[in-house]
């Protein structure tokens, strides 16, 4: 019964890591949770600033002002996409830790663990972010921007009242990737002294030198966390969706006028719904 | 005769190298009811859209109460909030109920309080029969109901002529009555309309004005019994023909 053994050995470690450090892993746990639910919020205004000045339409009649300052932002948000997508979170979080004093010789330097933090994860989860609000944003049927602009609303009006609300219902499930995955990779903030949950695993395991029994506190630590964030953002979506059925406004006394038009045509050259649905199809079966 | 609302002068729109639209000439007076027919393809559509600014016009010019559209100067939403539309395809806004359809301009671009925005509302959803329906969402309600929220949308801005592009066309056979009727009833009530339609029927019965379009220019303009009854041009003829022969 070796497996045993393993087994009671190992429940026994983490009873005792958990007694004694229950509070540092939940305090980590907390920091990771903060730093993760900010920057995801944080990099979702980011997202939706860029999606939105990506996606503003250029017609051939618009003041040539307009045209090159759209260009300019246009060619400055794709740079900034193409640049913190395509490179390591760790890397950028050492790059701009670093760079500050590094560019002002050391006149500045963040003093605060927790703004780099921030301004890393945010920045990173934007440039992701406004991929997919453009996404989401040219996901919504043209007819909706029609609709709207047919009855006199200007651009911004058709952005904030029709199309934004079902492009962020439309990308509600990738907010929840995105913000899973901040979760998980805000443990590479450990690289510039951040404390959170991987960090906490660090401290612990330098002094016990338990890695496997803190690895599978950290383990259960983060799945219990994404787990409960994905039934949350489900339950979210469902209540953005709105109500599957609807009350009838009672006390009307118009009622429905279906089926009460008759045709006048009714067989004479002229009913199309003779035409298309009976003759034709009467035609084809002989 | 009254002074023209809407005239469209020496109209042409062209996509790329190809030319949907020919030197239009076109006026709608108070109270018209104009159906514009043709086959498919002939531009009415795109007629439709360039006369309330989806689609700009590639020379020419729309003039609303002789302010002149397409120069770039007028003021297009306010333009838009008083030229409606309803769509081939609806267009409700999905993220809102079918009364936040019909509240949602008024309060945006009218600036009209929130109470009045709903009170009028309600009168035109009530028009159409779809009152008991303002809570519900254009995705739990069928196509004719939410082509005919689409006019209580459009009716809600209190619009001076109200542009229908094929209103029947999505919809099933026996959803087609209630939309008809609905702008029947529209049409009574003196409601300056222009209808692009393939609904013969209501063409000659409820419009006072044919416009019969081929490839991109107005080739026979009447009276409903002149255009169905006398055509002049070969064309009108043998569109109409193909028609009432099925």
């Amino acid at each position: 019964m070796y497996a045993m053994d393993r087994l009671s050995q190992l429940f026994g470690d983490i009873a005792s890591l958990w007694s004694k450090s229950a509070s540092t892993y939940f305090a980590g746990m907390g920091n990771t949770l903060l730093l993760a639910v900010i920057g995801t919020l944080l990099g979702c205004v980011i997202g939706f600033v860029c999606g939105i000045l990506q996606t503003i339409p250029v017609a051939k009649n618009d003041r040539a002002v307009k045209k090159g300052l759209l260009g300019i932002l246009r060619a400055i948000i794709r740079v900034y996409i193409e640049v913190f997508r395509g490179t390591p979170m760790m890397l950028q979080a050492v790059f701009i830790y670093f760079g500050l004093p590094y560019f002002t010789n050391n006149a500045m330097r963040f003093r605060n663990l927790w703004v780099v933090s921030i301004l890393v994860v945010s920045i990173n989860t934007g440039a992701y972010m406004a991929e997919s609000v453009r996404g989401g944003i040219l996901s919504v049927d043209r007819g909706q921007a029609e609709g709207a602009k047919a009855i006199g609303m200007n651009h911004f009006q058709t952005m904030t009242s029709v199309i934004l609300p079902q492009a962020l219902r439309n990308i509600m499930p990738q907010i929840g990737n995105n913000f899973i995955i901040n979760v998980k990779d805000t443990s590479v903030m450990f690289i510039i002294g951040f404390t959170e949950f991987f960090s906490v695993h660090k401290a612990i395991t330098g002094a016990t030198y338990k890695y496997f029994p803190s690895a599978a506190i950290e383990m259960l630590g983060y799945l219990t966390v994404t787990l409960t964030a994905s039934l949350l953002l489900r339950a979210m979506e469902k209540r953005m969706d709105g109500k599957g059925s609807y009350e009838l406004v009672k006390g009307d006394p118009l009622i429905s006028t279906a089926g009460t038009y008759n045709y006048p045509d009714k067989g004479s050259p002229y009913d199309e719904q003779n035409r298309e649905h009976a003759c034709e199809t009467e035609e084809e079966r002989r | 005769m009254s002074e023209a609302i809407l005239r469209v002068e020496h109209l042409s729109k062209s996509f790329g190298k190809r030319e949907i639209l020919r030197d239009i000439d076109f006026s709608v007076h108070p109270g018209d009811v104009t159906s514009i027919i043709g086959a498919s393809g002939s531009g009415k559509s795109t007629l439709l859209r360039c006369i309330n600014l989806l689609e700009l016009p590639t020379s020419g010019r729309i003039l609303y109460h002789n302010e002149d559209m397409t120069s770039g100067r007028g003021n297009v939403a306010a333009y838009r909030a008083k030229v409606g539309m309803v769509f081939q395809s609806f267009n409700l806004f999905n993220n809102m109920t079918v009364l936040e359809n019909c509240t949602v301009g008024q309060i945006h671009v009218l600036k009209k309080k929130k109470e009045a925005a709903r009170e009028t509302a309600m009168r035109y959803l009530d028009r159409v029969g779809m009152a008991p329906y303002a809570n519900a969402r254009p995705q739990q309600i069928s196509g004719g109901q939410k082509q005919r929220v689409a006019i209580a949308r459009a009716l809600a801005m209190q619009p001076e002529i109200l542009l229908f592009d094929e209103p029947t066309s999505a919809l099933d056979p026996e959803m087609v009555g209630e939309v008809l009727n609905a702008m029947r009833l529209l049409a009574q009530d003196g409601m300056t309309m222009l209808v692009v339609t393939h609904e013969m029927a209501f063409a000659r019965d409820v419009s006072n004005r044919v416009v019969y379009m081929n490839r991109g220019v107005i080739c026979e303009d009447g009276t409903p019994e002149q255009i169905f009854g006398n055509p002049q041009k070969p064309e009108t003829r043998e569109f109409l023909a193909r028609f009432i022969k099925g």
